[in-house]
C-alpha cells in the first residue's frame, strides 16, 4: 500500500506522546495503559490538523464519562455541574498537546491548526487515511487517538 | 509582581496559573488574557512584569502579540507557554523577543527554570 509508505508517525510516538500529556497533566495515579481496541461510544472529541513540510490530522475520541473525569482532573474540580464549554475546552486542549507533540516528530516546518471539538465524532475529510491509531484505556475506558494524512493520488 | 497569562483556554489559562504555585511563585497578581489582542490591551493597561503566552490563539496569534509589543515599544520580558516546542518555532520566538519557550506539557521545574532568572534575578 503506497500510503503506508508516507512519512507517519509510529504506533510508539503516538503512545509515548499521548503518556507525557497524561502524566503530567492527569497525574501518574491512574496511567494511560495501551488497548485492547474496544466498543467506544464517543461522547467527544477533537481534532488538530498540521499544515506544511508534513500534513496530518490528529484526532481524540473518548467517552462522555472519560471527558467529564479529563476536565475535572485538569481543573482540579470535584463533584458539581460541569458546563459544556469546561469539557469542549479540556478535551480541545488535550488533542492540542498531542497535536504538537507529533507535529514536532513530523518534518518541518509546519503549523498546527486551532482544535476542532465536537460532541460526538469529528467529521474528517473523505480523502483521508489513518497511518496511526492508538488504542488506550484510562481509568477503565477507552479512548482512541489517531493520526490520518491525505491518501495519494492515483 | 504581576503575570499575564495569555491563552484561548480557560482550561490551560487555570493550569498554568496553578503550575505556577506548584513552582513556588504565589503572592503574585495574574491577569488573565484569552486571545494576543486582549494580552496586547492588558499589558498596555496593566503593565504586567511577564507576559506567559500561547503560540497558537484566535484574533492574534503569540507571535504576533510579541512583535505589536516590541513594536509599540513595550520591553516586558515574554516568554511562550505552548503545544509546539520545535526547534524552528524556539527560533522564531527567541529572533522575536521572546526569552524562553516552555512546551505543553509541562512540569513545574520546567516552570521554575524558565522563570527564576527573570522573577527571581
Amino acid at each position: 500500500m503506497s500510503s503506508l509508505e508516507l512519512v507517519a508517525p509510529s504506533l510508539t510516538d503516538v503512545e509515548m506522546v499521548a503518556a507525557e500529556v497524561w502524566s503530567s497533566f492527569l497525574g501518574d495515579e491512574e496511567p494511560l495503559l495501551i488497548g485492547p481496541p474496544a466498543e467506544l461510544t464517543v461522547g467527544w472529541s477533537a481534532a488538530v490538523s498540521v499544515s506544511g513540510e508534513w500534513q496530518g490530522m490528529i484526532s481524540v475520541e473518548l467517552s462522555a464519562e472519560m471527558a467529564d473525569q479529563v476536565t475535572r482532573r485538569m481543573l482540579c474540580l470535584d463533584d458539581g455541574p460541569l458546563p459544556d464549554e469546561d469539557v469542549a475546552d479540556a478535551v480541545g486542549e488535550l488533542v492540542n498537546m498531542i497535536g504538537g507533540g507529533v507535529k514536532s516528530l513530523m518534518p518541518g516546518p509546519s503549523a498546527l491548526s486551532l482544535p476542532v471539538v465536537a460532541a460526538g465524532r469529528v467529521a474528517r475529510p473523505s480523502d483521508v487515511t489513518e497511518v496511526c491509531r492508538f488504542d488506550a484505556q484510562w481509568a477503565g475506558s477507552p479512548l482512541v487517538i489517531s493520526v490520518h494524512i491525505q491518501s495519494p493520488k492515483i | 509582581m504581576k503575570i499575564l497569562v495569555a491563552d484561548d483556554s480557560r482550561v490551560m489559562r487555570q493550569i498554568v496559573i496553578r503550575t505556577l504555585r506548584q513552582a513556588g511563585y504565589v503572592g503574585h497578581d495574574v491577569v488573565e488574557a484569552e486571545n494576543g489582542r486582549d494580552a496586547l490591551e492588558k499589558v498596555h493597561s496593566e503593565s504586567p512584569d511577564l507576559v506567559l503566552s500561547d503560540w497558537n490563539m484566535p484574533e492574534m496569534n503569540g507571535i504576533d502579540l510579541l512583535a505589536a509589543l516590541r513594536s509599540s515599544g513595550s520591553t516586558v520580558p515574554f516568554g511562550f507557554v505552548t503545544s509546539e516546542g520545535s526547534p524552528d518555532m524556539r527560533a522564531r520566538a527567541e529572533a522575536g523577543g521572546a526569552l524562553f519557550l516552555i512546551a505543553k506539557p509541562f512540569t513545574p521545574e520546567a516552570f521554575d527554570e524558565a522563570l527564576s532568572p527573570v522573577l527571581k534575578g
